[in-house]
């Protein structure tokens, strides 16, 4: 009896810790905590009322199609820490936001982590811009549907340029004329940040696509020119010349994005080199008239740097596939698109009825930038990130923010970048 | 067979181990029936069965899988990486980016592990003889220690903004402006400013573990040592110290441990930069793992991690122990 009951103890003890272990390490993977409801992820938007916009959006979906949705939100340097360790943990969401391109969403295509969509394009008739889908393509498969069109520029503080009798620049000179004369009146010319150190890939995206122009852009990802050509070093240059002459936010790779926005909007910098996706928020926080321009080119205007933001993805690992894929079909869907521009000033990469459309002279200016890329008629450079890999983008956020910490030279980062692409 | 001598003297006379071994008492297990023997066993075997099946599943399981990963080139994908013999470890010796952040640890360990530690000793002394009325202070004093690591992190990153921190700020007024910098974007400063915030969240705990310590001390022995003439050094020194000495290593210990596999504040606040400028091993590892899908290297810096820590901590723990055998100590 005494042996018999030591041996209960010993297999309570056992089943104990068996199930301790099972509750420890989890069981098979699973992506929701809920069968019924499909967690949907975003990056944290700029105005943080846009989620709940659009949870109450996906209600009226949920209403229509009985598939739950349950919305949330991260902000993007978390997400672009912890999205790929969920995937691969099999906790993370069934379908999220995220970048197309090489850097973004290509990784997770390449490691596996996405649901495959090439079926589901030619199923639901998706009427994406085909330059658009290209980004969202590898290995002959399509993984994600791409997300808002965005440009990349400099945004200026109409008011203040006048006051202070300046035009808005045309050229780099007059770009550099205008950041002396604003520096000498103490106010911050070009609020340039880059303590999270993405903005880095933006700073020179803008300067080298109004430098080389499209094509030139085209020939440095295709690989035919060196990352470490005279024009890629002067682009560099340019950021680390700003700097020494005082004309950029005392510290930028200590100031945080927000912080040079805050600049911006407190009338303490004249203008802030950032993109189409901080217009809501700019109409939200100014009272002085603001313009866009891409950065200037040496001989001329410039061209912006064009990008695809954020779009739909479904993880490899949803256990609701089929409840997903209804998800990013309304996601994808003509009448979604034009919910997002009249609500969130967002502009999907497909054709959009905007004519009639009540939005800011900000956003106005933006639609028709990105109707002409969609056109063809416009002429747009690249956000280099989405379009490189993962090395070369580390290498080129580390580069800029050498620069801007006064680290090391533009030759040298130039270098890097070469080495990086050959990688 | 004692030739008239003594039992007491036979016994002096001879060596201790000879005599151990025949007033070594009797094992009890042979006293004890076979089966009772057997179910002490199995009784013994059930209670070490959890602990060990943890021990098992949580540290030799990702151990063992550890050092695969280091002789494999896995990219988190591949479920057959292929066999890379030693290329990751001789990648270390070649990887720029490790020895300035293997640098960063040395000095993380050191200011890292001396900074709590004279702090929260300081403290310790000053609150010593403290009655009630030090619990306040000795909650305040903790309290950074269980604030989260990012939280304590985003608040200090707040601090050291350069546009609206107060540390910039409050320089300013006080007239040191010349001070002001871009504290966590500054490569000169990056480390430091992160390594104060570590500090200030970690002396609070060494403080409060050397005041219960200090709770121990015998006084009695202080006071002689007053009258002796001895000054508030050498008391610490010759009669404070050595009393609490185990309890002081144990604090060393960790923190200087955790001076190794230091990451989340500094990936808090710097995420490593600007530039790798505050990159650490963990830092590195966890780039190379987890955003460039270098999952063996990254595990092998990991190993690495691992491996210069242990002997620092086998070390301590052996000196700490020998300490409490030898009876001193609090």
């Amino acid at each position: 009896m005494h042996i018999s009951s030591l041996r209960a103890s010993a297999i309570a003890v056992a089943g104990v810790s068996a199930l301790l272990l099972s509750g420890c390490t989890g069981g098979a993977p699973t992506t929701g905590q809920d069968d019924d409801v499909v967690r949907y992820l975003i990056e944290q938007p700029e105005d943080a009322s846009a989620v709940q916009a659009l949870q109450d959006r996906l209600d009226g979906f949920t209403a229509d199609s009985g598939v739950k949705v349950e919305v949330e939100a991260m902000p993007f340097d978390t997400m672009r820490t912890v999205l790929q360790t969920q995937l691969r943990s099999g906790e993370g969401p069934d379908v999220f936001n995220w970048g197309s391109g090489p850097g973004f969403g290509g990784v997770l295509a390449e490691a596996g982590l996405l649901y495959d969509l090439t079926d589901a394009y030619a199923e639901y008739d998706w009427p994406i811009y085909d330059f658009a889908k290209e980004r969202v393509s590898f290995d002959g498969t399509l993984y994600g549907v791409p997300g808002e069109m965005e440009t990349v520029g400099l945004f200026y503080n109409a008011d203040l340029l006048a006051a202070e009798g300046i035009d808005v620049p045309e050229s780099v000179a007059d770009l550099e004329a205008a950041a002396v004369r604003l520096a000498d009146a103490e106010i911050v010319p070009i609020a340039a940040s880059d303590q999270e150190g993405w903005q880095g890939g933006h700073l020179l995206s803008m300067v080298l696509s109004s430098r080389v122009g499209s094509e030139g852009m085209d020939a440095l990802v295709a690989g035919e020119t060196s990352w470490d050509s005279p024009d890629v070093v002067a682009s560099l240059q340019t950021w680390q010349d700003f700097l020494d002459a005082g004309q950029l936010p005392e510290f930028p790779t200590s100031l945080s994005y927000d912080g040079a926005n805050a600049l911006f909007y407190s009338g303490d910098a004249a203008m802030v080199p950032t993109g189409s996706w901080l217009i809501s928020e700019i109409d939200d926080n100014v009272d002085f008239e603001v313009g866009y321009i891409p950065f200037p080119a040496e001989d001329g205007a410039g061209i912006f740097a064009g990008g695809l933001g954020s779009g739909p993805m479904i993880s490899a690992g949803t256990t609701k596939p089929d409840a997903a894929l209804q998800l990013v079909d309304y996601l994808a869907s003509p009448d979604h698109g034009q919910w997002m521009v009249e609500n969130l000033s967002v502009i999907p990469p497909q054709p959009i009825e905007a004519d009639d459309l009540d939005v800011s002279p900000l956003f106005r200016q933006v639609l028709d930038d990105t109707a002409a890329l969609s056109e063809g008629t416009g002429d747009f450079g690249y956000n280099i990130d989405v379009l490189m890999t993962d090395v070369f983008n580390e290498a080129m956020l580390d580069g800029m923010a050498a620069i801007l910490s006064g680290q090391t030279g533009a030759a040298e980062v130039a270098a890097s970048l070469q080495a990086a692409a050959e990688q | 067979m004692t030739l008239g001598i003594p039992a007491a003297v036979t016994a002096a006379a001879e060596p201790p181990a000879a005599r151990d071994r025949r007033h070594r008492p009797r094992r009890p297990a042979l006293d004890t029936p076979r089966a009772t023997r057997r179910a002490q066993t199995r009784l013994g075997i059930a209670l070490v069965a959890p602990a060990m099946v943890l021990v098992v599943t949580f540290f030799l399981v990702p151990l063992v899988s550890a050092i695969y990963y280091a002789f494999v080139d896995f990219n988190g994908v591949n479920p057959n990486p292929s066999f890379v013999g030693l290329a990751n470890f001789a990648e270390l010796f070649q990887d720029a980016a490790l020895w300035p952040a293997l640098c960063n640890n040395a000095i993380w360990i050191v200011l890292g592990t001396a900074g709590p530690i004279v702090i929260g000793l300081v403290l310790a002394l000053l609150m010593w003889g403290v009655g009630r009325s030090g619990a306040l202070y000795r909650v305040a004093f903790f309290l950074p220690y269980v604030l989260p690591q990012v939280a304590v992190g985003v608040v200090w990153g707040w601090i050291y903004d350069p546009v609206r921190g107060w540390l910039n700020q409050a320089l300013e007024i006080i007239g040191l402006g010349a001070l002001r910098t871009g504290w966590l974007g500054n490569p000169d400063t990056a480390l430091y400013a992160v390594l104060a915030t570590a500090v200030w969240a970690t002396s609070g705990f060494v403080f409060v573990i050397l005041l219960a310590a200090l709770r121990n001390v015998d006084t009695e022995l202080v006071d002689a040592s007053r009258l002796d003439g001895a000054n508030t050094i050498q008391r610490l020194w010759f009669i404070v110290l050595p009393q609490i000495m185990p309890v002081f290593l144990m604090v060393t210990t960790i923190t200087l441990v955790g001076g190794f596999s230091v990451f989340d504040i500094i990936f808090v606040m710097t995420g490593g930069g600007p530039a790798g400028a505050s990159d650490v091993l963990g830092t590195v590892a966890y780039s190379e793992a987890f955003q460039l899908n270098r999952i063996s290297y990254g595990t092998t810096i990991a190993l690495v991690i691992t491996l210069l820590a242990i002997p620092f901590a086998v070390c301590l723990n052996r000196l700490q122990r020998r300490l409490s055998l030898q009876g001193t100590g609090a």
